[in-house]
């Protein structure tokens, strides 16, 4: 009791200092690199209140693509203008009192009512454990995201989708290249991505498949995979292209395809929408599903409309 | 104890996003604040769904799931209008514009 | 049947913008002019349903709530699910031409199109908090994206502080969806009516949910962002931004208050929310009256009429119900067709300053007539929708004898009818401007979008008995006489 305690107080104060130095601290890049610790401290977090499933999507997620994201756009903007680099980012000083001030009453607030909230007896979650069972799934959250609640992860699809098309429709006309092709690159790397990549593709396959029973499932495998996309493109082994492939383009909506269409079978065969036919369905969904989670997030971070390998 | 610990982090984490988000004016770094929001969000989502005493609720689990994906789309589409932005603009902060300016828009 | 066409409003369009973006071209502009028409004719059977039945709904996944979600249509919202219809394929046969002739946008434009129009009918169907926000994401997204699509640097600035306030809104809505779900156990809006007490923590979960809520509608002193984003967007793009995109969200914050919150004691921020109201009218109005660019005229436009939706609050009632539903009807309506007016006369001319607008009768006179019948509307003058909206409402605060707030809506009438006599003056005279050289022809089509639109605006004033029976199931959180 006493030692896991120190952990957590640890794990508490660590996540909240991050999150001062992230929106305080002098340097822009500083932050950055501060936000993704803070996304690993996160995923810790994660794992102490029970949550595997939240920790690995959060370490590939949440701290590894989006830092990643972040990053790339930190480079771009100096490369765009490399004098600015040193400006002062935080506001005006005289209204960091009363916004402090304010902000901490939020606080106080918001903790306040969360601790006054009884512990809930009979929840959605306490009928979705119960009703597990039917659904061939033994790990809850995949039952809830793919069966229970199925319709939220469809129209989530729809967001990642968007996300790829808004950053397509403010593009600049010319491809930018985010990898180092032209530069030479120390020995090591190539054989170091033949060992690396293959082992992306094998660990999203492992969670894809784990899901069921163990934490892992779409989401993560998903993000295993676009950062071994990530991985290629770094290396200039993948390079942007100025159009979306026709392959590529399938890819980005084969989730939303699949499931919909299967849903939309089900309908019309008298059954509810969105209502899967057996325990295969959810894997053939996941599966869709984890492609076309991969490919988006490897074509943001590329910041390309399309990818194809080097020398075609 | 421990809940009450996390859901003190979780308070004090969306608390300081906003306090980011309202001071900071480099648009990085109000992302970065907005991350942080959801983090405090995704974070009391889970502590009040019984994470400290056994695994969590399910459903709030697959909203932290679902919210994350969220929030690195709406990032990611942020960032591709930020390099946008500033190569139209030169700035990466946001400015009241004049009024007058050209609409633009008749698409 | 009518369950089928209710599931098919959201997933033609979502399907339809995955083959418009897999096809892309010619066949994505095809895809979406036969999936819009199609939207009108799935209403149909919903509408008979509804009004013989009350309501329709389908449990997804044939799990029920609070397990699962439900999509439910009532009789408010089929009547916003027809808006999305109507204004959606007007809107969509303007885009069709005036996108023609921009390849490189139209690519993206379809898709962008075609699941903001499936989030919207996803808003107006969802009956779960959670699927809320994220039907919610995919309309704020696609929604920016379509601003953004405009490029410049003004569009793009507008879009990035849209972006940033949403996420700001999604985030605190999300937080008291949290909040709320841990008191009730349920996200279904209407289940968790039955737990939901007025202790302190359900009234913080509930301010919550509602700043964030008004802050997507831009209801002042929310509102900066709204001018500028409904502004520069593309034509169809403000159209459907200022008569839907605000209105859904609204709408999510009239079914959390009259529905989950139907037992709950909410007078004082009734109050509250009557006086942001009142402010959006007066600042809405008079900013509108000193535009110098029609565009933005007709912007802050929509933030005064936005104002009137939040008279429902401290007028509480029965009778506000009805005049509220219309109220959103009209001036979308109205709104549209001011948009798509506006569009082409900024194409028309080169320019949609109102000094350099003079002579417009000849040069563009059914785009003038659009803006001038969709004007009858928004300055709510009979026989128009937008009057029998105000009417109403006028007739709710006359009965309750709420003089401060029939004050502010009677201002804010005579304020409407300024700032639309000011715009139509300028247009009307005959100063000749010279010749500019960004002009673009507008297709007939395009012009008579816009008429239809402010037709419809002006009809809907006469046909009011079918919507109003359609309007017959009303909010529980609503008495007679309160």
């Amino acid at each position: 009791m006493g030692i896991s305690l120190v952990i957590d107080v640890l794990l508490a104060l660590g996540l909240v200092g991050l999150a001062l130095q992230v929106v305080a601290g002098p340097s822009l890049f500083r932050s950055i690199v501060l936000f993704v610790v803070f996304g690993l401290v996160m995923a810790l977090a994660w794992a102490r209140l029970h949550a595997p499933d939240l920790a690995m999507a959060e370490a590939a997620i949440g701290a590894g693509i989006t830092g990643a994201l972040l990053l790339m756009t930190y480079r771009r903007l100096v490369e765009l203008n490399p004098e600015k680099r040193g400006e002062t980012y935080l506001g005006s000083r005289w209204l960091a009192a009363p916004v402090g001030v304010l902000t901490g009453v939020l606080v106080g607030l918001i903790g306040w009512a969360a601790l006054q909230l009884p512990p809930g007896d009979t929840t959605a979650g306490t009928l979705a454990r119960d009703a597990l069972d039917e659904t061939g799934v033994s790990n809850p959250v995949t039952g809830v995201l793919l069966v229970f609640r199925g319709y939220d992860t469809l129209l989530e699809m729809g967001v990642l989708l968007l996300a790829f098309l808004g950053a397509r429709a403010v593009a600049s006309g010319r491809a930018h290249s985010p990898g180092t092709s032209e530069v030479s690159e120390p020995a090591l790397v190539g054989a170091l991505l033949s060992l690396v990549v293959p082992l992306t593709i094998l660990v999203g396959i492992y969670l894809l498949r784990a899901g069921g029973h163990a934490p892992g499932g779409a989401f993560q495998a998903g993000a295993v995979l676009a950062a071994g996309g990530v991985l290629l493109s770094l290396t200039g082994r993948l390079v942007p292209t100025d159009h979306t492939p026709l392959v590529q383009r399938l890819v980005l909506v084969l989730g939303l395809l699949v499931f919909s269409g299967m849903g939309l079978f089900m309908l019309f065969a008298g059954s509810a929408m969105l209502s899967l036919p057996g325990t295969w369905a959810i894997y053939l969904v996941e599966t869709a599903l984890m492609i076309s989670i991969a490919l988006p997030l490897a074509l943001l971070f590329a910041q390309a409309p399309g990818l194809k390998g080097r020398g075609h | 104890m421990q809940a009450e610990i996390y859901v003190a982090a979780s308070a004090a984490v969306f608390g300081t996003g906003v306090y980011g988000l309202i001071l900071a004016r480099h648009i990085l770094r109000k992302l970065l604040a907005l991350n942080l929001m959801g983090g405090g969000v995704f974070l009391l989502l889970i502590t009040l769904g019984g994470g400290a005493d056994g695994p969590p609720d399910p459903i709030p689990q697959a909203m932290v799931l679902t919210g994350i994906v969220i929030a690195v789309s709406a990032t990611a589409f942020a960032l591709a209008m930020l390099v946008r932005l500033y190569q139209e603009t030169g700035r990466a902060t946001l400015e009241l514009e004049d009024d007058d300016q050209e609409g633009g828009g008749d698409g | 049947m009518a369950e089928q066409a209710m599931i098919l409003l959201v997933f033609l369009p979502l399907l339809a913008a995955c083959l418009a973006f897999v096809l892309a071209g010619t066949p994505a502009r095809v895809i979406a002019g036969i999936t819009m028409a199609a939207l009108p004719a799935l209403m149909l059977p919903i509408t008979v349903d509804v009004i013989d039945q009350g309501e329709i709904a389908h449990s997804l996944g044939g799990h029920a709530a609070p397990l699962g979600i439900r999509l439910v249509a009532d009789g408010s919202g089929a009547l916003m699910l027809w808006l999305v219809a109507i204004i959606g394929s007007l809107a969509s046969l303007h885009a069709w031409f005036s996108f023609r002739d921009q390849p490189d946008a139209e690519g993206t434009f379809w898709p962008l199109w075609l699941i903001l129009i499936a989030g919207l009918n996803g808003m107006f169907l969802s009956c779960d908090l959670f699927n809320l926000y994220v039907a919610m994401e995919l309309v704020t997204l696609s929604a920016v994206a379509l601003v953004a699509l405009a490029g410049g640097p003004v569009a793009l600035s507008a879009a990035m502080r849209y972006l940033l306030l949403a996420m700001l809104a999604s985030l605190a809505y999300l937080l008291g969806v949290v909040l709320i779900y841990n008191a009730t156990g349920t996200m279904d809006f209407r289940l968790l009516a039955a737990d939901l007490e007025a202790t302190p923590e359900v009234i913080i979960s509930l301010v919550l949910i509602t700043v964030g809520l008004l802050l997507k509608t831009a209801i002042f002193p929310l509102h900066v962002w709204l001018p500028r984003a409904h502004a520069s967007a593309p034509g169809p793009v403000s159209a459907v931004l200022s008569a839907l995109v605000v209105k859904a969200s609204l709408f999510v914050l009239y079914r959390i208050w009259f529905w989950s919150g139907a037992e709950l004691d909410l007078a004082p921020a009734e109050w509250v929310l009557g006086l942001a109201g009142a402010g959006a009218i007066i600042y809405g109005s008079l900013a509108a009256l000193v535009q110098s660019r029609l565009k933005l005229l007709v912007a802050y436009s929509t933030v005064a009429q936005l104002g009137y939706l939040m008279m429902i609050f401290p007028l509480a009632s029965l009778l506000a119900w009805p005049a509220a539903n219309y109220q959103i009807m009209a001036h979308a309506l109205a709104k549209a067709a001011l948009f798509l007016a506006a569009a082409n006369i900024l194409r028309g001319q080169g320019t949609d300053r109102l000094q350099e607008l003079g002579g417009l009768d000849r040069r563009q006179p059914i785009d003038l007539f659009a803006f001038g019948i969709a004007g009858v509307s928004i300055m709510g003058l009979p026989p128009s929708g937008g009057f029998l909206a105000k009417w109403m409402f006028l007739e709710t605060a006359w009965a309750q004898a709420a003089w401060g707030w029939l004050a502010v809506m009677v201002i804010g009438s005579l304020l409407a009818a300024a700032y639309i006599f000011r715009a139509l003056a300028g247009m009307l005279t005959s100063r000749q401007t010279e010749f500019q050289a960004r002009i673009r022809p507008v297709h007939r089509a395009m012009s008579l979008s816009a008429l239809a639109l402010a037709l419809l605006a002006l009809a809907s004033g006469f046909a009011s008995s079918p919507i109003l029976e359609l309007l017959g199931l009303e909010p529980p959180g609503l008495s007679v006489d309160s």
